[in-house]
């Protein structure tokens, strides 16, 4: 089993700054759909999300740092999500990058698959000379003691979802409401922190995708987002899909 | 990654498509994860567990396991009422991957229609089942 042929292609959504439940939904509706045999290709969505906290599936509001009456007052919704990890923050200027991938029929185990994400964001730290690693305290990207991207994933029938975050231009205030991850006295960074000057998250994503595709040795097919709802449509001759499990509810 | 001739697949137990697998034991089931789930899934660390009295339909969703960052779904290989969970998987999830047939249990249910035994795959079945994922 090896992974990845140069010649497969995966489906690239681009969107915009994006609400967390309508990416959400989204990710659930292609992972749906690639279950029931109706969406063929490994799709990745990549995007910004407005401002959000997330927990993760076994993970609780003690990681937060405010009561929730400040959280209340900010206007930043906190969602329970049913991915890995622990607490994060999504805002503007972080990119967000969700492969919806077939692991079994790609090859590949799970540790292996967070190791390749995480090389994705490492050499797209590279890119601006940021020496980002691996710390076995946590899974995710680290320059020194500061948090530069998580990883965070749910597998449901053979299919990874949700993924990873990069902060690159994205106001990092919001992380101090939070122990990230979950842990304690640890900081975060982000691209333009680490170089003290402006950062286009446009070039970020360009190469972000260069490196995905490096790494998982593949080639990235941007399609447009009226192709996006053929996908999810699907054929109409196919009929409809039954939905097998009872993902949303958390 | 295990190859497939390297799985450990016990002939005695049936195995569901999302890789669970199902050992009769007199009017109960026992249930875990395959060999080649938990190689998957690598080092675990947490173990989603239902409660004992919750009943589940056959492919509905009662618990996760945790690896690296991944939680991965898991789904009832037959209906039933969950009669026992593994305790042990508590304090030593890595049970899962270092015995996933015998201490590396998840669940023991009264299941609602024997029947339901017969739709899972047996090792034949399941092997062919992964080589066609190769």
């Amino acid at each position: 089993m090896v992974a990845g042929r140069k010649d497969e292609e995966w489906l690239l959504f681009e969107l915009p700054v994006t609400d967390y439940m309508e990416a959400w939904n989204l990710q659930r509706a292609l992972v749906a759909g690639i279950v029931c045999g109706r969406i063929h290709h490994n799709v990745i969505l990549s995007l910004q999300h407005s401002s959000v906290f997330t927990l993760g599936r076994s993970s609780g509001r003690e990681s937060l740092r405010v009561s929730e009456n400040v959280l209340e007052k900010s206007g930043i919704p906190l969602v329970q999500t049913e991915r890995g990890g622990s607490i994060t923050f999504h805002g503007p200027g972080q990119l967000v990058v969700y492969p919806i991938i077939n692991l079994e029929a790609f090859g590949i185990r799970v540790g292996e698959y967070v190791y390749r994400l995480e090389e994705a964001m490492i050499r797209t730290a590279a890119d601006w000379n940021i020496s980002a690693e691996r710390n076995r305290l946590n899974a995710g990207v680290w320059v020194g003691r500061n948090k530069l991207g998580s990883v965070g994933l749910t597998i449901r029938h053979g299919i990874s979802f949700h993924g990873l975050a990069l902060n690159i231009s994205n106001s990092l205030q919001a992380f101090s409401w939070i122990n990230p991850c979950g842990l304690n006295g640890v900081g975060v960074t982000s691209i333009e922190r680490e170089l003290s000057r402006d950062v286009s998250f446009h070039t970020a994503r360009r190469h972000m995708m260069r490196h995905i595709e490096e790494v998982f040795d593949v080639r990235l097919v941007r399609t447009d987002m009226a192709e996006l709802q053929n996908v999810l449509d699907g054929s109409p001759s196919k009929g409809a899909c039954v939905t097998v499990s009872g993902g949303g509810k958390r | 990654m295990k190859q497939i001739s390297e799985l450990n697949l016990p002939d005695d137990i049936r195995y569901s498509e999302d890789h669970e697998w199902a050992r009769r034991e007199g009017d109960a089931v026992r249930v875990g994860i395959s060999d080649y789930a938990q190689d998957q899934l690598g080092d675990i660390t947490f173990v989603g567990l239902p409660n004992v009295g919750d009943s589940f339909n056959q492919k509905e969703e009662f618990g996760t396991v945790e690896s690296t960052k991944a939680v991965s779904e898991l789904f009832m290989p037959v209906g039933g009422e969950v009669l026992a969970v593994n305790e042990a998987l508590v304090e030593s999830p890595g049970l899962v991957n270092e015995d996933p047939y015998g201490a590396g249990w998840i669940l023991l249910v009264k299941s609602h229609n024997p029947d339901e035994m017969n739709s899972l795959m047996t090792k034949d079945d399941y092997v062919k089942r992964l080589k066609g994922t190769e």
